[in-house]
Order: structure tokens, then C-alpha cells, then sequence
């Protein structure tokens, strides 16, 4: 205690004092943060892009001007959102180039929608991917998309109606057509880099594309217009070998795509009637199992596939009110999704993509015999035998019961 | 005693679960994950149990010398002076170093994730501040510090892991054991010696502890609290982001924390989810820290530990910025760390309960004289 008493000599209110303004004078240097970064310094992103452009990348960013996002302003000239876009030898170079550009720097936390172009895609993504998962700022709660047969800076440079900044648009589009229509492929950053790290499963992305006239897009009265000249279109799911785009799903083949790999929540098939017409069923819930086995040596899948569903619009003469005429539905069903998964798998085998992720089903229940084939794997899966098992129940039929078809005069 | 702070084993229990989680909680996943990929759970719980297995060591020690610190016990087993040298060797390089790595991790971490702009000193230098208060207030107040915060970080635990539930994933552990237990028990020593080993340093404030016999017990849940901690965060990270891309992340429980989204409107609350590594760094530091301090203070057999505070803490800081170069560091240090940990908080507590035991019941009467007139003694 001597040692304070030397002080307390001083006076202890002197050195309180000094000890007060001490911590003032700390207050305004260490207060906050260095990093502090006020709303009207920020550029903030919603879309990112990156195209292959010669030796470089081509990087656009798709900004919100927020002051014409704001809802109680009265619309004026300027567009919602900007696009910059620089070039540079890395992705981290360009985007810091385009500060020579843009009057604020960008902030990426906030970003919705990340769009690879279709020539970078082909020619492989992992180096532009890496940027993406070191950097802070972003999340990974942004969804990946291929610009089929585009660039990314087209994609992005687009105005969409209905929805002010397109990268939200994209964006819940996506979200929109992964629960109720099934062809699509959600995908955000981690699970993309976990399908191109593993040895069992090839990566996918959902490709995007313009619908109309692509010129129009890039204007104005794209959004003016009732019926607008040109939308923004997801389109199939392209399938990657590593990490270079090889080839594209067609939507019935995206849609076994989504039943085997339990990622369909809900969409609608259809099937021929047996007098003409046709019948269309909701999925209202399904939930596909994949095991992988060995026998005699040979690897081997087993799909799983169990679906509720709905009568969601009857265009033909059926009687609903017989219980036989809906197991006959079932096994029609049954048959379209076998078909739609047998497709898809044959898709995948002829570009030699193991999408579904049959390798890491066998690697998960024999971990020895997968080390022996894994490095063999491409091939292997080209003859890999896959059991499909379908189970369709129909459970309800809407507010009627038999069409009205029944009593129309032929 | 220097301090005459007496805490419940209650607060025994929380403090070691708190000190348990520390900064291990940030590091742990990726480190099981890079060795062990999807079995890092079984390394985990492989852990824990070699962890209490070593407990029995520590009860012995503090029971022989009860009322007695290891820095005042180790002048007993060893004689005055050789004891005094092995005590400081043994805080410089245990709690002290620990509580530079301790303060790092939380520098790192925020320059890191949060605020990459700002200097690392700066996160130091406050952070520390609020440390060097509670030490100079005392045991007591830490504890009940510890003690009124705990709920809380439970609460938040108990929420992390049920928001992000949804997200699991049971095909990412599998296949178990695909390596065989060699990968298991390897990635299982260092994390047996952080933090499990580290709580040799509750060795230096068993006397302060109200039911000495209740003592074992109090450590025995603190671990397996602490441990269940760990375990299920380990397990989260592999079951909702695969054993590879944890093993990929510098700070897998932060990421976690950034992938909670329930219903579009609770999520981005990954800041308030790094509040439970603000708390159990906070009172691992503090903790260690005071140890430190009070260790030195009865080493050098001085009066007084409080004026310690500030000067060591200039040294501390120090010590943290100089202690890593840069990130990479920190995967190397891993295996070194752990021999170390083992040396000092396994073999060290060993040969001292082993050289006591030789000198016999000479020793320990001495022991028990010097501990009487330590209390006969004013303490300022």
C-alpha cells in the first residue's frame, strides 16, 4: 500500500483528474474503429460478375443507388442501380482498380447474386472462386449462376420489371422457381466449393439467360413497357467436370436432377390421359434416398424416390370418385419421374459428370473399396448400374372432385 | 495469501468451464477437422476423457499441500530457491504465455473477421484494460463476475446450436473411422493439451476454494462442461458445413454463426453470437492473468500483487504482438504447443508429486509448519 500512499501525497483528485482527461483524449483515437464506414460512403453491391477477357478477368459489380431505391421518392430519370467494371489480372486487382471508377468504395456484404460467364465457366472457375470465400466482407448467402451463352456483364446490365435492382430479382427468382418448380439449382459459395473439392460429387450451377431481345434489356423500356421486350431467364442446370462447364441439362433433365438429389420441394408433372388430354399433379412433398453399395466387386447406386402429391388440373374425362383411377395415376406418375431421373442420369453419364454424387454415397458405406476407384472414378460412373425406385401417392384433388369433362358432350 | 478472495466450488465449476471453452472454441473445429476430417467428434471425446483421466494428478498435488498455491508448494518440494526459479520459469512460460496467446487469438480474430482495418495494439491495449480491472479487484469479483455471466452465455450457446440445427447434414460424418484411429488419436493429443492440460493453472487457486474437498468435483464438471462445449461445436461445424471446408476455415464457429438463417428474418447475427468467445476469452485471460500476477507477487515474496499489474500488462501486449509473425504461425504451433502444454502441465505436476513423495513425511511436516505461520502472518 506504501507505493499509493507516494501518490496519494500528490493529491488523489489531481491524479483522478488527469486519469479523466486521459481517457478523453483515449476516447477520440481509440473509440469506434478504424474500419468504421458510414452508409453514404458506401458503394453497396447486390450483383457480382466475372467474364474471362483474354488474359485478364473482367469483373462487374452491380450497385444500388439507394436514393433511387427509396420508395417515397417520385420516380425520376436515373436507373436504380449502376454497374462498374474493371479488368485486372486477378479478381481481387480489378475490383480494387475500380476504384478508378466508382466514387465510393464497394462493399460487398450485402451481395444477392454472383453471375460466372459462360466462357469462364467453360474454362474453369477455381481461381476467380477463391477471392470470394477469403475476403471478410462477403457471406455466403449469395446464390451462384452461369450466364448460358452470355457474358456476366450482360446479365447485369439488365432491367428487369417489377423488381427495382435486378441482382434481388435474380435472386429471389431463383428462390421462387427452387421451391415450386424444381429445375433449378440453388446454389450458394460453400456448397459450390464442397462439390468441387469432393471426389464423389461433380459441382452445378443453374444457368441463367436472357429471354427476348437482349438490346432491349439494357434500356429503359425494358421496364416501361406492359409487356417488356426482355426478361431474365433461369434456363437448365449446367453440368461441370472439375471445375469447367461441360454441358447443360435440359428442364426435364433438371427436374430428375432435382428428384435424386432431394433437392425438389415442389413442381408440377403432368401425364397423357388414356382417352386424350392430359392430367397435371402437384408435388406438395418429396424426399429422395440415395445409398451406394458394392456387389461382386462392382459398385453400385439405389435411388429412393417418394412423392405426395396433388391433382392440381384434370383436362380429360377420369373418374376421380374411383379409387382405382387414382393407383392407375400413381403408376402413370411413377413412370414420367423414373423416366425424368433415368435421363438425367444418362445426361450425366454421356458428359461424364457424376453430379448426383453417387461416389460419395459409395465412399460413405464402403470407404475402403472407394480409395481403390476413386481416382477411377469418371469412368466407373459411365457404367455405374443406378436402381431407381419411384412411389408416388396422390392424396388430394383441389376443391371438385371428377372434371367437369365428364359431362361435356363429346 | 496475497488475496483472501474465497469463491464456491460453484464458481470453481464455472470458471473452469469458461476457462475450457476460452479461445479454443474459435480454433478447435478446423484443428480436429484438418486431421481427424469427419471423426474430429470421436478426437473430441477421446479428449475430454484423457483430460479428466489427468484430474486425479492435480487433486493429489493441491491436497498435500492444502491451503498452499503451486508457486508457494514448489519452494516446499524443491527447497527455497529452487522452487522460486522453477515457479517463475514455470508462470513465464504457463499462464503467462498462455495469456499472450489468449489475447492474440481475440486480436487476431477481430482483425481478422471484424475490423481488418484497425490495428491489432488497439484491440489489445482495450481489451486488456478491462482485464487489469478485474485483476486488481480480486478473485472475488472475477468469479461472481463469472458466475453472474455464465446463464448468459449458455443462453446464447443454447441458441447458436439450435438456430443452426436446421442446417444439419448426417451424410457429412460419414463414413466413421474411414482412416482408422490413427488420424483420431493423432489430431486428439494437441487438443488434450490445449485447453485440457492447461488446467494445471487452477492449481494456484485451489486454496481459495471454500469446501477443499469438494475441489476434485468442481473441476471434474468444469471440464465436462467445458468439453461438451467444445464437442458440440466440432460437431456442428462438420455436421453443417463438411469436415473439409471447417477444416479450410481460420475461425469454423464464426462462419457457423454466419450461416444461421431462420425464416429470412433471423440471420447476419453472427456478431452477436462472437459475444459468447467475448465472454469465455475474457475470463480465460483474466484469469490467466491473475494467476500470473499473484504467482510472480508470491514467487518474489512480495506484499502487495496490484502495482504488478500495470507493468506486466506493458509486457503482455508486447509479448502478444511479438509472440506470431503471422497466421500461419498458428498451424505450426499446434504440435509445439501441445509438447509444451504436456510438459509443463502433465510431467511438471508429476515430478513434483513425485519428488514430494520421495522426501516423504519430512517434507510434508515442513510443509504444514510453514503453512501455519503463513497464516499466523499479516498479510500487508
Amino acid at each position: 500500500m506504501k507505493h499509493f500512499r507516494v501518490i496519494g501525497r500528490k493529491g488523489v483528485g489531481a491524479v483522478k483528474r488527469k486519469a479523466a482527461l486521459l481517457i478523453c483524449v483515449l476516447l477520440v483515437f481509440i473509440a469506434g474503429c478504424w474500419s468504421r464506414r458510414e452508409l453514404n460512403d458506401l458503394a453497396i453491391a447486390v450483383g457480382f460478375g466475372i467474364d474471362r477477357s483474354g488474359e485478364q478477368y473482367e469483373v462487374s459489380v452491380q450497385v444500388v443507388d439507394p436514393g433511387e431505391v427509396a420508395t417515397k421518392r417520385p420516380g425520376s430519370q436515373r436507373s436504380p442501380v449502376t454497374m462498374y467494371h474493371a479488368k485486372g489480372k486477378t479478381v481481387f486487382e480489378a475490383i480494387r482498380r475500380m476504384t478508378t471508377v466508382t466514387p465510393r468504395k464497394v462493399y460487398f456484404s450485402q451481395l444477392r447474386m454472383f453471375i460466372i460467364g459462360d466462357e469462364l465457366a467453360r474454362e474453369g472457375i477455381r481461381e476467380g472462386l477463391d477471392f470470394l470465400s477469403r475476403d471478410h466482407e462477403l457471406r455466403t448467402d449469395f446464390y451462384i449462376a452461369v450466364a448460358k451463352d452470355l457474358t456476366a456483364k450482360e446479365i447485369l446490365s439488365f432491367y428487369t420489371p417489377l423488381e427495382k435492382i435486378p441482382a434481388s430479382k435474380m435472386h429471389n427468382s431463383l428462390d421462387v422457381s427452387d421451391k415450386s418448380w424444381g429445375p433449378t439449382a440453388a446454389m450458394k459459395l460453400d456448397e459450390l466449393i464442397k462439390d468441387l473439392v469432393s471426389d464423389g460429387k461433380e459441382a452445378v450451377l443453374t444457368g441463367i439467360t436472357i429471354l427476348g431481345d437482349p438490346e432491349e434489356g439494357t434500356k429503359r423500356k425494358n421496364v416501361q413497357m406492359i409487356d417488356s421486350p426482355a426478361f431474365l431467364k433461369y434456363s437448365g442446370i449446367g453440368v461441370f467436370q472439375e471445375d469447367k462447364l461441360v454441358g447443360w441439362l435440359n428442364e426435364r433433365e433438371s427436374k430428375g436432377y432435382s428428384n435424386i438429389t432431394d433437392t425438389l420441394k415442389s413442381t408440377i408433372i403432368n401425364a397423357p390421359c388414356p382417352e386424350g388430354g392430359r392430367v397435371g399433379i402437384e408435388v406438395i412433398h418429396s424426399k429422395s434416398k440415395m445409398k451406394g453399395k458394392v456387389r461382386n466387386g462392382k459398385p453400385e447406386a439405389e435411388v429412393e424416390i417418394r412423392t405426395e402429391a396433388n391433382i392440381g388440373e384434370v383436362e380429360c374425362k377420369l373418374d376421380l370418385t374411383k379409387e382405382k383411377t387414382i393407383n392407375r395415376l400413381e403408376q402413370e406418375f411413377e413412370k414420367i419421374i423414373q423416366q425424368n431421373a433415368e435421363q438425367a442420369i444418362k445426361k450425366a453419364k454421356s458428359l461424364e459428370a457424376d453430379i448426383f454424387g453417387f461416389g460419395e454415397a459409395i465412399h460413405r458405406s464402403n470407404p475402403r473399396y472407394w480409395n481403390t476407384i476413386k481416382n477411377d472414378w469418371r469412368r466407373q460412373f459411365v457404367d455405374l448400374p443406378v436402381h431407381i425406385k419411384v412411389d408416388v401417392k396422390i392424396r388430394h384433388m383441389g376443391t371438385v372432385s371428377s372434371p367437369f369433362f365428364n359431362q361435356l358432350k363429346e | 495469501m496475497l488475496d483472501k478472495g474465497k469463491i464456491s466450488t460453484r464458481q470453481l465449476t464455472i470458471i473452469v468451464a469458461l476457462f475450457m471453452v476460452g479461445s479454443s472454441i474459435l480454433i478447435i473445429p478446423s484443428y480436429l477437422a484438418t486431421y481427424a476430417s469427419q471423426d474430429a467428434w470421436i478426437s473430441a471425446l477421446l479428449s475430454i476423457a484423457t483430460g479428466l483421466a489427468v484430474l486425479p494428478l492435480y487433486i493429489a498435488l493441491g491436497n498435500k499441500y492444502p491451503g498452499k498455491t503451486l508457486a508457494q508448494f514448489m519452494e516446499d518440494i524443491l527447497g527455497m530457491w529452487l522452487g522460486k526459479a522453477v515457479s517463475l520459469f514455470f508462470l513465464a512460460a504457463f499462464p503467462f504465455t498462455m495469456a499472450a496467446f489468449s489475447l492474440r487469438n481475440i486480436g487476431d480474430f477481430m482483425t481478422t473477421q471484424i475490423m481488418p482495418d484497425t490495428p491489432i495494439q488497439a484491440i489489445h491495449i482495450i481489451f486488456l484494460i478491462v482485464v487489469i480491472i478485474g485483476v486488481r479487484l480480486g478473485l472475488e469479483p472475477i468469479m461472481r463476475a463469472a458466475e453472474i455471466i455464465f446463464p448468459w452465455f449458455i443462453l446464447l450457446f443454447v441458441c447458436f446450436v439450435i438456430f443452426i440445427s436446421p442446417q444439419i447434414k448426417w451424410e457429412n460424418i460419414l463414413p466413421v473411422l474411414e482412416g482408422g484411429m490413427k488420424p483420431v488419436i493423432g489430431a486428439g493429443v494437441p487438443f488434450t493439451a490445449f485447453p485440457f492440460m492447461e488446467t494445471a493453472v487452477f492449481l494456484m487457486i485451489f486454496p481459495h476454494v471454500n469446501r477443499p474437498d469438494r475441489v476434485g468435483r468442481a473441476l471434474f464438471w468444469g471440464i465436462v462442461i467445458g468439453g461438451a462445449v467444445l464437442f458440440i461445436i466440432t460437431m456442428m461445424s462438420v455436421l453443417v458445413m463438411g469436415p473439409d471446408t471447417t477444416a479450410r476455415l481460420i475461425y469454423p464457429s464464426y462462419a457457423l454463426a454466419k450461416k444461421i438463417s431462420i425464416g429470412n428474418f433471423l440471420e447476419r447475427i453472427e456478431g452477436l453470437m462472437a459475444i459468447i468467445w467475448f465472454f469465455t476469452i475474457y475470463f480465460k485471460l483474466t484469469l490467466l492473468y491473475y494467476i500470473s500476477v499473484i504467482g510472480f507477487a508470491q514467487s518474489l515474496s512480495l506484499k502487495e500483487y496490484r502495482f504488478l499489474t500495470i507493468p506486466l500488462g506493458i509486457i503482455l501486449i508486447v509479448y502478444s504482438i511479438l509472440i506470431s509473425p503471422n497466421t500461419s504461425f498458428w498451424f505450426e504451433m499446434y504440435t509445439t504447443w501441445a509438447l509444451h502444454a504436456i510438459t509443463l502441465g502433465l510431467v511438471l505436476p508429476a515430478l513434483l508429486l513425485a519428488v514430494a513423495a520421495i522426501r516423504g513425511k519430512g517434507a510434508a511436516k515442513a510443509a504444514a509448519t510453514s503453512a501455519s505461520e503463513e497464516q499466523t502472518q499479516p498479510d500487508t
